[in-house]
């Protein structure tokens, strides 16, 4: 069933005194299936965080409509739990209380919420932290933090936002596997922005690429690996061919950007 | 730029709206004019002042009652300040009495001071004195306490001599802490003055606000009151200034 | 300052355990024996600088005699009336001016004027107005504190880091739960300290007011007892008033390390 549907959605910056206009993103087309997982891969500065942002209702689209179960939507709320680059987390909460604040917000009482936590944070292997404080954690536990106050909410889609960029690469390659097992256990509909391109290979079910400024979406791979996935499915032969394929597309995009900022740089645009 | 035009003149029309408000209530009677004064009246009571040279004679008691404290606040301040940050003895056995003074209301001794020093003069510029000194010689303190070792390092490995280092690198890398603190020493010097003033002299702007005061004049109590506030926005200003170009290279 | 590589018997002294202790505390004994001898032996007149002995048994006389407490109450009593509001209108001043341009843009130069004025220059005013009872004190004490805590509030506003208020918005939190919920505790700790800045203005505040004029209270007490030349009484009384604003201070901090207790790291 497909839930959610992303259509021709555009945002274009007023131009600043003296400046052009800026599109940060054109045209975007995307259809998510239910309990789908779908990476989104680009060069850098494309839009892909700007998508996400938009279908969270956290930026206002020039043009097109997101819709979630046929509806479509237009302010932010739960249904659509984002998880930050940046964990954005409260400093001045200890863990329980952090993964609390989206139930909080829907002024569930206060047992039953603190039920629901303490849930997901153990899902996320956080028990014996519960009462830690944001600064005495890690940055690989302090997004674990971020997933499980996502998750609490009990949202139809997961959207995530480089969740794990901060994060040095065998955190980065851990994160990515328990992602999977709590993926595998409720099969929440996820939406995960990445520039890794293993990253993107490893977890998906499809990949969704986009072209270099201004951002749209250039090409969509089924990602065809067998499930449960394990760490050493990335040596694997189909693997490899993903991956080239992936990075001749993005090669070419981060060219095509290249090229565009040099003439930019020169004024011959 | 227009940026800040825009904000001054919304500033300057928050004042206006203040006075105008003011005048309006002090003229339907919404406010009893002779407690609660007016614009009006207390322009009239200014130009009353300016004319018979009052409100000079109280400016320039007060201001030289400030110049001499809080001059005297930067010398010993400084002098003692640099003295505990470059001694360690020094400062544990000064510290406990520079908190001291630096939080009771010193003004409780004004009678004392009185006593000791005589009614008027020197006693306010003693209050001012008392008042300012102690958050100048702290941020000099933590001045010294803030250079960066590596900077003693290289003058020292280049064979300085520990007199170099206090002047080549001690002294000077602590201006900015200086300067902050002579700062908030202005406030409270001139908050002295105007203590000193009100209980220990007969002259100046501190006491003509009193004894205006007591003659239920609340026109005549604005003028050096307003006067007050002024000179404190406008020294407060310039040592701000002053602070952004002696500190210059420390964006350079 | 290790500067020089031998270590002189300062450096040795200043690096013990405890140094800014006891070292502190031998200085001050030394400060008070110093003033116990010269004034109970009169060799400065002790009705000028009394002494330490003096300044203990008049401690004790105003302590037991019951004048000290009732006066001290009527203190407290002007002080919280003053400054519990000025909390409250501080912080819904400095939100505000946070969060409104206009609101700044037109008041903030008087707030500024406001807070570098000599805040004492207004209690003669204050006192025709509110009369030479508690309320002019109050009054005083209000306008001591609001100012400090309204700037430091507006500041501690303007410093909330976007990612708590995008994380809120996010789960689809409305504008007064964002003020609540992120804006508010993230500026705590700048406005704990705009706090601890009233505190001290507000009690120079209360007991200068009460200098000034006044039927009883603390300041009172001391007006009283400088006429009649009494330096003890004056050094209890300031050494009091002292020590309130010491506590103050220390319960604030207390307050603070159980409100803000993740600033620890920043």
């Amino acid at each position: 069933m497909t839930q959610l549907v992303v259509e021709n959605l555009r945002l274009e910056y007023p131009a600043a005194r003296g400046g052009k206009p800026y599109l940060a993103l054109s045209e975007a087309n995307l259809a998510v299936e239910s309990g789908e997982f779908v990476t989104i891969v680009g060069p850098s500065g494309c839009g892909k965080s700007t998508l996400l942002m938009l279908i969270a209702s956290l930026l206002r689209a020039t043009n097109g409509t997101v819709k979630l179960n046929g509806k479509e939507v237009a302010a932010p709320g739960p249904d659509r739990a984002l998880v930050f680059q940046d964990f954005a987390l409260l400093p001045w909460r200890t863990v329980l209380k952090n993964v609390e604040i989206g139930l909080e917000l829907q002024r569930v009482p206060v047992a039953r919420r603190r039920d629901i936590a303490r849930k997901y944070i153990e899902m996320v292997g956080l028990s014996a932290f519960e009462m830690h404080y944001p600064h005495q954690l890690s940055g690989g536990m302090r997004q674990r933090v971020g997933i499980a106050r996502a998750l609490s909410v009990d949202p139809e889609v997961l959207l995530m936002d480089e969740p794990f960029g901060a994060l040095d690469a065998q955190i980065r390659q851990v994160m990515g596997l328990e992602l999977l097992h709590i993926w595998e256990r409720d099969r929440k509909t996820i939406l995960f922005v990445t520039h890794d391109i293993d990253e993107a290979i490893y977890l998906a079910d499809r990949i969704v690429v986009m072209s270099a400024s201004p951002g749209r979406v250039i090409r969509e791979i089924k990602v065809e690996l067998p499930r449960p996935r394990g760490l050493a499915i990335r040596t694997s032969p189909e693997f490899n061919i993903y991956r080239e394929t992936l990075w001749n597309l993005l090669e070419e995009q981060v060219r095509a950007s290249g090229s565009w900022a040099a003439a930019k740089a020169t004024g011959d645009r | 730029m227009n940026e800040k035009f825009a904000q001054v003149a919304l500033g300057a029309l928050g004042f206006i709206l203040l006075i105008g408000a003011w005048e309006l209530a002090a003229r339907n009677g919404l406010a009893n004019p002779v407690v609660v004064s007016s614009p009006a009246r207390i322009a009239a009571a200014f130009a009353r002042q300016w004319a018979s040279g009052d409100l000079f004679a109280d400016l320039e008691t007060s201001a030289i009652e400030f110049a001499i404290g809080y001059g005297l606040a930067i010398v010993v301040g400084v002098v003692l300040g640099l003295a505990m940050g470059l001694n360690r003895i020094a400062e544990y056995c000064i510290d406990p009495f520079i908190w001291f003074i630096y939080a009771s209301p010193l003004i409780a001794f004004y009678p004392l001071l009185i006593v000791w020093l005589g009614f008027g003069f020197v006693t306010v510029v003693t209050v001012a004195f008392l008042l300012s000194f102690v958050s100048i010689a702290i941020n000099a303190m933590a001045g010294v306490h803030a250079v960066d070792a590596s900077h003693m390092r290289a003058v020292l490995a280049f064979g300085g001599t520990r007199r170099d280092v206090i002047f080549k690198v001690i002294l000077p890398s602590s201006v900015p802490h200086i300067l902050a603190g002579a700062r908030i020493g202005l406030g409270r010097a001139l908050h002295g003055v105007v203590l000193g003033e009100m209980f220990g002299s007969n002259d100046g702007l501190g006491y003509s606000i009193t004894r205006y005061a007591a003659q239920l004049k609340t026109a005549d109590v604005f003028v050096p009151l307003l006067t007050l506030i002024v000179l404190g926005v406008a020294i407060n200003q310039a040592s701000a200034l002053l602070e952004g170009r002696l500190q210059s290279w420390k964006r350079a | 300052m290790a500067i020089n590589a031998s270590k002189s018997l300062g450096d040795r002294l200043s690096e013990a355990p405890n140094a800014r202790t006891w070292i502190g505390g031998v200085s001050v004994v030394l400060f008070l024996a110093a003033w116990q001898v010269i004034g109970a032996n009169e060799i400065v007149r002790s009705d000028l600088i009394s002494y330490p002995g003096e300044i203990a048994a008049a401690a004790y006389d105003l302590a037991s005699s019951g004048e000290l407490g009732a006066n001290a109450l009527t203190t407290l009593r002007e002080f919280a009336q003053g400054f519990a509001p000025a909390i409250l209108a501080g912080i819904l001043l400095g939100l505000g001016f946070a969060l409104s341009r206009l609101a700044r843009s037109l008041f903030e130069p008087l707030f500024v004027a406001m807070y570098t004025a000599p805040l004492i220059a207004f209690v003669p005013l204050l006192v025709v107005w509110f009369g030479v009872g508690s309320t002019s004190k109050a009054v005083t004490t209000f306008l001591a504190a609001v100012v400090p805590i309204a700037i430091n509030t507006t500041t501690g506003v303007r410093e909330t880091q976007e990612s708590w208020v995008r994380a809120l918005r996010a789960f689809g939190a409305t504008r007064g739960q964002i003020i609540v919920k992120a804006i508010l505790p993230g500026a705590m700790p700048i406005i704990m300290a705009g706090l601890r800045l009233a505190i001290g203005r507000a009690i120079v505040g209360v007991i200068a007011a009460e200098m000034y004029v006044s039927t009883s209270g603390v300041g009172r007490m001391i007006q009283t007892y400088s006429t009649a030349g009494r330096a003890a009484e004056i050094f209890v009384l300031v050494g009091e008033v002292s020590g309130f604003g010491f506590m103050c201070v220390w319960l604030l901090r207390r307050l603070e390390n159980r409100l803000a207790p993740w600033r620890a790291r920043a």
